[in-house]
C-alpha cells in the first residue's frame, strides 16, 4: 500500500513541470467585516478569485482607481495588514463532477459533511451569462411535485422559475422538501441551497432527504448563519453552477434557493460594508440585477445544445404578509409564477397552506399532462366559485339548492387539496382523486371523512382500474373504456365505503 | 462630487513641480504641505509620496526592483536582472531594492510594481505541494 503512494508520488513529481510565470500582487491596506480593502492588483477583473498569503480566497467586487475591495471567503481573522494578495486571473470556480450527488459542500464547492474529499475533474464559474433564446426551448414537460395543489392548480414546467413566497413558519421550505421527495425515479436531479439558514435545521433537513432516499439525487450547498455574509452570497451562484454541470450532460435539474431574502441581506451587509450608495430599504442599487441573473439561469434548452433544463423554486420569505415590499416584488416580478402561503390558512388546518386564488403559474399549465388538465380546469373553477359564494353565503341564511351544491362542492375540494408534509402523492393518483371529486362522486361523502375515502379510493382504484392506470402512464390521457372502469370502480368502492 | 484621491494629489504635485528650479521646488514643497495640512490629508502623506515616487520613475523611465535572494548578488547577477527588466518594462534604469530572505532556499524573487517573478526554491515547492494535492 505504502509503496503504491510512494510510486504515485514519484510519478506525479516526474510528470511535474514548473511554468515561471509573472505574478500581479497587491498588499492587503486594512481588513474588516469580511472585507479586505487591497492596494496594487493593477490589472484585476471584477469578480476575478484572489488568494491571501494564508491561503484564504477571496473575490474582487470594487476596483476603485486605489484600491480593490475583496470579499473574503472564508475565515478572515487571520489575514493581516500588509498582507501579499495575489491575483489568480480566473473568475471563481466551484469544481463539479458526478461524485457531488448526495453531498453537502459549502458556497466554494468544499464538502462539509465529513465524508472525505470530493474528487472532481472539472471546476465551473460561479458567474455565468445565461443561456441565449437561440438555444432555449418553451417549457412542456411537467414538473411532478407530488403536491395536489401545486400539481392541479398550479403546474409547473421543466425550466421554470416559480416563486415559493410566505411569512414564517408558513411551510415554504416544507414544500420544497416535498417536491425534492417526489423526484425519485422522475430522472430529475436536485440542488437545495440553503442560505443563511441555521445548521441544525440543514441537519435535520439532510436527514429527512437521507430517509426518504432523496440524497442519491440531491446535492446540498450550505451557507450557514455563522459563515460571512459572502458565503450567502456566493452560495446560489454556486448552487446554479452545480446544476448547469447536469444540465450540460442533458439532465433535468431542479434548483431551490431558501431563501433569497436572506440573500439579499447578505449581498446589502457586503455592499454597505464596500461604501456603495444604499438605495431602497438600504438595498444597493443592482439587487434587481442580482437575482435577475441568478434566476435568468434556469432554462430549458433545446435538444440541438444538448437539452436538459433547470427548473428553479427561490423562496422569499416575507413580514407580516407584506408581498409590496422591495425584494418580493423584485423577485415576483423576475419569476414565472408564485405559490402564496398564508398564515391564516396554516393556522384553519390548510396545509399545505397554499392561497390557490392568488397563487399563478404562468408557463406552467402548457407542460401539465392531458388528464390532469382535464380533472383540474374544473377543480379551479369550482374553488374560485367556493371562494366567491363563502364570503357571500355568510350574510343569508336562504340559499338555494345549486348554491348550497357548490358550497358542499367546495368543502371537499378544499379538504381533497390538503396534504401531510413529506407525503407526496403520484401524478396517477391525483388524478383519480380529482376525478372523483370533479365528477361529484364525493359530493355526498362526509367532508370530515374526504380523507378516509381518498385513501381507500387510491388504493381500491389501483387494485380495480388497472387499464386507467395504464392509460394514464403511457398516454397521459385516458380513453372511455379506462374511464367506464374507474367509475365502476368509484362506484364499488363508494358503496362499501357507505356500509 | 468626486473624491480626491492621493493619485490625483500625487499627479497635481508631480505637475507642479515639473521642470522647475531647486528653489521652485522648495517653494513648493512648502505650499504642498500647507495645502496638505488645510485639507486635513496630512496623516496621507506617505501614500501620497509613495505614489509620487512612482509616477516620477515611470515618467523618467526608472523601475525599482525589489530582488529578494538567499544571498547577496554579484555585479554578473545584476547586470543580468538589470538587462532582463529593461527590455520587459522599457526602462533605462533600474534600481536594485536587495533583501536578503533565507526562506526562500534558493533563487530569487524579483518584485517590480504590483508584479512578481518568483523562481525562488520556496515557490516551488509550493505550486509541487498544490499540484500533487490536486492530483493524488
Amino acid at each position: 500500500m505504502s509503496n503504491h503512494i510512494v510510486e504515485n508520488l514519484k510519478k506525479e513529481i516526474e510528470n511535474f513541470s514548473l511554468q515561471l510565470k509573472v505574478e500581479k500582487v497587491g498588499q492587503v491596506m486594512e481588513v474588516f467585516d469580511g472585507i479586505a480593502k487591497v492596494s496594487g492588483l493593477s490589472d484585476i477583473k471584477s469578480s476575478e478569485m484572489v488568494t491571501f498569503a494564508g491561503g484564504q480566497v477571496g473575490v474582487a467586487l470594487n476596483l476603485e482607481e486605489d484600491a480593490v475591495g475583496v470579499i473574503v471567503l472564508g475565515e478572515f481573522s487571520k489575514i493581516k495588514e500588509g498582507d501579499e494578495v495575489k491575483a489568480t486571473g480566473k473568475i471563481l470556480e466551484i469544481p463539479v463532477s458526478d461524485n457531488i450527488l448526495g453531498r453537502v459542500v459549502n458556497a466554494i464547492g468544499a464538502p462539509i459533511d465529513g465524508k472525505g474529499a470530493i474528487k472532481a475533474d472539472k471546476t465551473y464559474p460561479i458567474e455565468k451569462v445565461a443561456p441565449g433564446v437561440v438555444t432555449r426551448q418553451s417549457v412542456d414537460q411537467p414538473v411532478a411535485t407530488g403536491i395536489k395543489a401545486i400539481d392541479a392548480i398550479i403546474p409547473v414546467g421543466r425550466g421554470q422559475r416559480e416563486l415559493i413566497i410566505g411569512d414564517r413558519q408558513t411551510g415554504k421550505t416544507a414544500l420544497a422538501i416535498d417536491a425534492i421527495l417526489n423526484q425519485k425515479g422522475q430522472n430529475m436531479i436536485c440542488v437545495y441551497v440553503s442560505i443563511g439558514q441555521k445548521d441544525s435545521k440543514l441537519r435535520k433537513l439532510g436527514a429527512r432527504l437521507e430517509a426518504g432516499g432523496a440524497m442519491d439525487y440531491t446535492v446540498i450547498v450550505s451557507a450557514g448563519a455563522s459563515e460571512a455574509a459572502a458565503m450567502s452570497y456566493i452560495a446560489p451562484y454556486a448552487g446554479v453552477s452545480i446544476a448547469e454541470y447536469f444540465m450540460d450532460k442533458g439532465k433535468d435539474v431542479l434548483i431551490i434557493y431558501d431563501d433569497l431574502s436572506k440573500h439579499a441581506v447578505a449581498y446589502r451587509e457586503i455592499s454597505l460594508l464596500l461604501r456603495r450608495p444604499p438605495g431602497r430599504e438600504a438595498y444597493p442599487g443592482d439587487v434587481f440585477y442580482l437575482h435577475s441573473r441568478l434566476l435568468e439561469r434556469a432554462c430549458r434548452r433545446n435538444a440541438k445544445y444538448g437539452g436538459g433544463s433547470i427548473t428553479a423554486f427561490p423562496i422569499i420569505e416575507t413580514q407580516a404578509g407584506d408581498i409590496s415590499a422591495y425584494i418580493p416584488t423584485n423577485v415576483i416580478s423576475i419569476t414565472d409564477g408564485q405559490i402564496f402561503l398564508e398564515t391564516d390558512l396554516f393556522y384553519k388546518g390548510i396545509r399545505p397552506a397554499v392561497n390557490v386564488g392568488s397563487s399563478v403559474s404562468r408557463v406552467g399549465s402548457s407542460a401539465q399532462i392531458k388528464a390532469m388538465k382535464k380533472v383540474a380546469g374544473t377543480l379551479k373553477l369550482d374553488l374560485a366559485q367556493f371562494r366567491e359564494l363563502e364570503a357571500f353565503s355568510q350574510f343569508g341564511s336562504d340559499l338555494d339548492e345549486s348554491t348550497k351544491k357548490q358550497l358542499e362542492r367546495g368543502k371537499r375540494s378544499v379538504e381533497v387539496l390538503k396534504q401531510l408534509q413529506y407525503a407526496p402523492v403520484k401524478t396517477e393518483h391525483q388524478v383519480v382523486v380529482f376525478y372523483a371529486l370533479t365528477k361529484g362522486f364525493m359530493d355526498d361523502v362526509p367532508v370530515e371523512r374526504i380523507k378516509e375515502f381518498e385513501a381507500g379510493l387510491i388504493e381500491y382504484s389501483e387494485r380495480n382500474a388497472k387499464v386507467f392506470y395504464k392509460e394514464i402512464t403511457d398516454t397521459k390521457m385516458w380513453t372511455e373504456k379506462g374511464e367506464a372502469e374507474l367509475k365502476k370502480a368509484i362506484e364499488d368502492f363508494k358503496t362499501s365505503f357507505q356500509k | 462630487m468626486t473624491v480626491i484621491s492621493n493619485n490625483d494629489i500625487a499627479r497635481a504635485v508631480y505637475l507642479v513641480s515639473k521642470d522647475k528650479s531647486h528653489s521652485e521646488q522648495v517653494k513648493i514643497s512648502i505650499k504642498v504641505v500647507e495645502f496638505l495640512s488645510r485639507k486635513r490629508l496630512l496623516s496621507k502623506s506617505s501614500d501620497i509620496l509613495s505614489r509620487l515616487s512612482k509616477i516620477i520613475n515611470k515618467a523618467e523611465g526608472r523601475v525599482v526592483a525589489r530582488v529578494s535572494s538567499v544571498e547577496k548578488l554579484d555585479h554578473k547577477t545584476k547586470l543580468h536582472i538589470s538587462h532582463g527588466l529593461k527590455k520587459r518594462y522599457s526602462a533605462e534604469e533600474v534600481i536594485f531594492q536587495e533583501n536578503i530572505d533565507s526562506k526562500l532556499i534558493g533563487g530569487l524573487r524579483i518584485q517590480v510594481n504590483d508584479e512578481i517573478i518568483d523562481t525562488s526554491i520556496k515557490n516551488k515547492i509550493g505550486q509541487l505541494q498544490e499540484h500533487l494535492t490536486k492530483s493524488v
